[in-house]
């Protein structure tokens, strides 16, 4: 045997058992082919070279030296002796025999590789069987003992089954404990529910004047869903109309020519006896058409006399929604999903139905709930007579968008809203200072109905500004205003005038000796002792204080500077082709430095364009670890899209990347890991981490030694 | 061949020799093939087998079921290809069936009208091989794991019986009754076996790591214990004194002419004592894997002129050169554990049950055609072609 010739069929095993294809790659098939024709020690090397590769841990290596084997096997006689001898072995690294030792992952491969394997023993056995006493054992062994159904797609193992047997029986275990939890729940809840539902029937009939019975017929006739409705379509002529319905609906008699239009079909049977009829009730022709408007949605207001009714509805309405509806809904649920007895599911289902056919009547009655609140907490404060002086305010919370126009001034905001956020107000004491509307062009007024629709909104940035606005109004401007800014060049001297008003500036000491000159400034003297022998040893007269003789010169304006709302935008070009919104002072948080920016987002000067291609290629370097490029490429052939691994990241991954997997194309089993879990579990777990907690810890523990070192138990450990 | 017969012929020989060598020759071409099958009837597997020494004719075969079957093994037929049929079942409808797993059978040494079964479920019968039912019926306290008669005895007929208690029970069948029990153990029985040369003497193995030789007239006690290192103290810690593995000692077997004993332990050992004196022989049989939580069951070859172990080891046979130690050859065909194998004297051919249910029977390959003899060799040739087109290569002309 040629040495050489020996490492070239090692190598090209290896080559072909670690290509990650799940077909073999032909040239090299054949070559192995040629090389194990030469003599038999060949075909020795490579059996066990073929057995390494099949007891490697990874599927697809199996896969791919089980496709060799099978190639190998019907040609070779010597090959076949070899494998049938350990076929055993084979067996339980192919058809995954042992339950303890199952296939490993990946799972798809695996499967294939199990379905591949059983189909090739059957062959295997239907050529060769009568030839090799072991082959045909195995093949017995592996339908009789093992139950693999050489017939079945799936192919699925005795173990594997098994697996699904347990999983299976998990599952029912589960679901049998929810059900008998539900069933249990359901016998203690039933009454209640039940009583819960009378309840509410009978305080909504209570509640509904229901003199036309519309409720009460609804809840007989309960498929018909709305009784009501059907009656008020009916045709004048219709008898069954009682009279005292006649009577109380509101009756309207339509002109002539719609009712002609509309002649009834409906009473044709009426026609014999046309002319008594007539006679009796006294029209004059059956053309007219009564139109009868009850108002099925009732509007019930809340009263004095129906307040207890009231709550009590309000309570149990909160119940059912909250507690018994969901409840009944999850005991459907979980018997719809364990298929239980019939007797069980109708009266869940019924009981459901009821509840919610009392929800929609509660829904129907409109009980008009609004001052509730009020009133319950003015019924707790009763006792305190001067509660009732105040003045019911319609509840608000927070912001509230829309403010009455009548309301405006005593909200504090201005007469009319502001249309452009670039606009500082005058004060509200004084006329309010228009600026002239420099040509209102549509594309403008767009725009500003667009800032509008922005200060409606909370969350935006004019809303803000908005408010600040508002804040800063009122306030007795210090500064020299910004009204001078906002009226610089274009506004008149008069106004001008106006805005140089002189400031209001709160009274100090400063002001209090305004240009006089004061000796004793910042001093504190100390009156020697008056009293009459006893003299204190040493007293300095005069201690001076620069602080204090500071206060009393001069005086501290805050100088906030002005609120200048930023007009530009990051501009900064997205990945969908749109551009940066956001309005940030200085720095994007996700696009870095504002710079300015044409309307194609690309940088305007040429320095900052640099800068940036710098930095895009440094994060590039750091890429995270998730977008491995080889992950990304294999992602990138199966979908066809591009992800962006063509882009070479960084010159070469230094340090700690460095190392390249010795069989790329296989797939990296230790990619599954890579978890959101493993990961946390790195930082948490790791050792400096551990260690400054623990250090945390024993320092925590040490302290209490210390205080409590006295007590025995603390002093024990 | 020629040679042999003709010294035969001319009496230069011992006639004994030419029997020796031709069965020698037969036993190391041992193998699995298809002239011979065993009928698949356990649905679980198989613990124990034995082939009754008057005609050796029938096997018997316990499986892990409870169901007790006998096999014919005779090819009557006339040709090559035989599947040994069963003659008859004790299956899970019969109303005697054991309970348990079956963990010994053994033909009545002297008549294949009776046999004996015992079981994990605490009982030994015996059966009345005609009417498959039990004749008699032994309850014990614990597990039955063995049971063995003695092959020579003329003067007793006394069963010994290792169970889950360490006493050692005899049972006499002329009684029906258990009439002694041997003390001594202090762990479960896993064997028990009579000397195939004297009848008096009994062997048992224990999982206390001991084997217990015992004159069953002597009520005082055993014989001699064996020690692995025959007595010489410092090489053995002190709980280690006394004893022939450094595990359960699971499987007893004497040879053929009782001469000496094999034993076999969970340490992956197996060892070969003078039966007489209780020496260790010290043959180094090397690794025997041995995972067996009951006894195991072993046979050694007879007539050979060195003689053979057939033991099992993991999923296949293991034989082994009896006196020198070298493993010859291991038989492989089971797909799982094998239990038990046994030896057919006369056809050397061993059978080997496992716990994948089957029974492997292995046959020696017959010796090629000479060529003097063109008319078997004709006719063989049908039976060869038909054959072959599997063992031929079958390399496409585009590979070379």
């Amino acid at each position: 045997m040629d040495q050489t010739m020996r490492d070239k069929l090692s190598q090209l095993v290896e080559e072909l058992t670690t290509s990650g294809e799940p077909q073999l790659n032909q040239d090299k098939m054949k070559e192995v082919k040629k090389m194990c024709k030469l003599s038999n020690d060949y075909i020795d090397h490579f059996y066990h070279l073929i057995m390494t590769q099949l007891n490697q841990e990874h599927a697809e290596i199996r896969l791919s030296a089980f496709q060799m084997l099978s190639e190998i096997f019907s040609r070779s006689h010597h090959f076949r002796g070899l494998l049938i001898t350990h076929f055993q072995e084979f067996l339980e690294l192919t058809v995954e025999t042992d339950a303890e030792q199952p296939l490993p992952p990946p799972k798809e491969v695996a499967r294939k590789l199990r379905t591949l394997a059983i189909q090739t023993v059957q062959s295997w056995h239907a050529t060769y069987g009568e030839a090799y006493k072991k082959l045909s054992l195995g093949y017995h062994f592996l339908k009789q003992i093992k139950k693999v159904d050489f017939h079945d797609v799936e192919a699925r193992t005795l173990a594997e089954r098994k697996r699904q047997e347990e999983k299976q029986k998990r599952l029912e275990r589960i679901y049998k404990e929810r059900l008998d939890k539900a069933k249990q729940e359901m016998a203690e809840m039933t009454t209640g529910i039940e009583e819960t539902l009378t309840e509410m029937n009978n305080c909504i009939k209570l509640l509904a004047t229901d003199d036309l019975n519309l409720f009460n017929e609804e809840a007989e006739v309960a498929n018909s869903s709305s009784g009501a409705e059907d009656r008020s379509d009916r045709p004048c002529g219709s008898k069954d109309l009682s009279n005292e319905q006649n009577g109380k609906m509101s009756e309207k008699r339509s002109d002539e020519g719609q009712a002609d239009e509309s002649s009834d079909e409906s009473d044709t049977g009426d026609v014999p006896d046309v002319n008594v009829f007539l006679r009796s009730t006294g029209l004059m022709s059956y053309k007219y058409q009564l139109e009868l408007d009850v108002c099925t949605d009732l509007q019930v207001r809340e009263t004095e006399e129906n307040e207890a009714l009231v709550n009590t509805v309000r309570d149990l309405h909160r119940l059912v929604t909250t507690r018994h509806l969901p409840l009944v809904q999850s005991w459907v649920q979980v018997f719809t999903k364990v298929g239980v007895e019939e007797e069980l599911m109708r009266r869940a289902t019924g009981l459901k139905r009821s509840l919610e056919l009392a929800l929609s009547k509660h829904e129907d009655l409109h009980i008009d709930y609004k001052h509730r609140e009020r009133r319950v907490m003015r019924a707790a404060e009763d006792g305190e007579d001067s509660e009732e002086d105040f003045v019911d305010v319609p509840e608000k919370e927070g912001y509230e968008p829309h403010v009455p126009e009548h309301l405006r001034a005593e909200y504090g905001l201005d007469e009319t809203p502001s249309t452009s956020a670039s606009e500082v107000k005058a004060q509200p004491a004084r006329p309010v200072v228009k600026r002239p509307v420099p040509l209102v062009s549509a594309s403008l007024s767009r725009l500003q109905r667009k800032r509008s629709d922005e200060e409606q909104d909370p969350t935006c940035a004019a809303a803000t500004l908005r408010v600040l606005r508002q804040r800063l109004d009122p306030a007795p401007s210090t500064s020299v205003s910004g009204s001078a800014v906002s009226s610089s060049g274009q506004q008149g001297v008069s106004e001008e005038k106006a805005s140089v008003e002189p400031p209001v500036v709160p009274f100090g000491l400063d002001l209090y000796y305004w240009g006089e000159e004061q000796p004793t400034a910042g001093k504190i003297i100390k009156h020697t002792s008056q009293h009459q022998f006893w003299v204190p040893h040493e007293v300095e007269e005069e201690v001076e204080n620069k602080e204090l003789s500071a206060e009393m010169k001069s005086r501290y304006i805050t100088f906030a500077g002005k609120f200048k709302p930023v007009e530009h935008k990051c501009k900064a070009p997205m990945p969908d082709g749109s551009l940066c919104e956001r309005q940030d002072r200085a720095k994007c948080p996700f696009h870095g430095r504002i710079i300015p920016r044409d309307e194609l987002g690309r940088p305007v000067n040429p320095e900052d364009a640099l800068r940036l291609e710098k930095e895009k290629w440094k994060r590039q370097e750091q890429q995270p670890d998730w977008r491995d490029p080889e992950l990304m490429r294999d992602i990138e052939a199966a979908t066809g899209e591009d992800l962006g691994s063509s882009r070479t990241y960084g010159k070469g991954k230094k340090g700690g990347k460095g190392k390249r997997r010795k069989y790329p194309n296989l797939t990296d089993l230790k990619q599954n890991a890579n978890t959101s879990r493993a990961r946390l579990e790195k930082k948490v777990f790791n050792k400096s981490s551990m260690r400054r907690v623990t250090e945390v810890m024993n320092k925590m523990d040490k302290r209490k030694h210390d205080k409590f070192a006295n007590q025995f138990n603390y002093a024990l450990n | 061949m020629l040679s042999f017969l003709n010294a035969r012929q001319s009496g230069l020989d011992d006639p004994v020799r030419l029997r020796r060598a031709e069965s020698t020759r037969r036993v190391l071409s041992l193998e699995l093939n298809h002239n011979r099958d065993v009928a698949r009837v356990h649905g679980n597997g198989i613990n124990t087998l034995d082939i009754e020494v008057i005609d050796g004719r029938y096997m018997l075969s316990g499986g892990s079921d409870g169901v007790i079957v006998i096999y014919d093994l005779e090819n009557n037929s006339k040709k090559l290809q035989y599947s040994c049929k069963t003659v008859c079942t004790v299956g899970r409808s019969s109303r005697h069936v054991h309970k348990f797993s079956v963990e010994t059978v053994q033909w009545y040494p002297h008549d294949t009208g009776m046999f004996v079964s015992s079981s994990f479920d605490k009982t030994m019968k015996v059966w009345d091989t005609e009417t498959l039912k039990p004749a008699e019926e032994f309850q014990f306290d614990g597990n039955v794991y063995c049971h063995h008669m003695s092959p020579v005895a003329r003067k007793h007929s006394l069963i010994a019986v290792g169970t889950k208690d360490p006493k050692v029970q005899l049972c006499d069948l002329k009684s029906g009754s258990r009439i002694h029990i041997l003390q001594g153990h202090r762990g479960e029985i896993l064997s028990v076996r009579w000397s195939p040369r004297y009848e008096h003497i009994l062997a048992t193995a224990s999982t206390d790591s001991r084997v217990r030789v015992w004159d069953v007239r002597r009520a005082s006690g055993s014989l001699f214990t064996l020690d692995q290192h025959n007595g010489d103290k410092s090489k053995a810690s002190s709980e280690a004194v006394n004893t022939a593995h450094n595990g359960r000692a699971n499987g007893l077997c004497f040879t053929a002419d009782g001469l000496h004993l094999l034993t076999t332990g969970t340490d992956d050992r197996m060892r070969l004592w003078n039966s007489a004196t209780g020496e260790n022989t010290l043959v180094n049989y090397g690794k025997v894997v041995n995972e067996s939580r009951k006894g195991l069951k072993f046979t050694v070859s007879r007539d050979c002129s060195p003689e053979f172990v057939f033991v099992p080891c993991g999923t296949s046979v293991a034989v082994y050169g009896l006196h020198s130690g070298e493993l010859i050859t291991m038989l492989r065909g089971h797909y799982n554990n094998v239990d038990c194998c046994e030896f057919h004297p006369d056809y050397q051919e061993l059978y080997s049950g496992g716990k994948d249910c089957n029974i492997l029977a292995w046959v020696p390959v017959l010796r090629q055609p000479d060529i003097e003899d063109e008319e078997t060799n004709s006719k063989r040739g049908g039976t060869q072609a038909a054959v072959n087109p599997a063992f031929e290569d079958a390399w496409s002309s585009d590979e070379g």
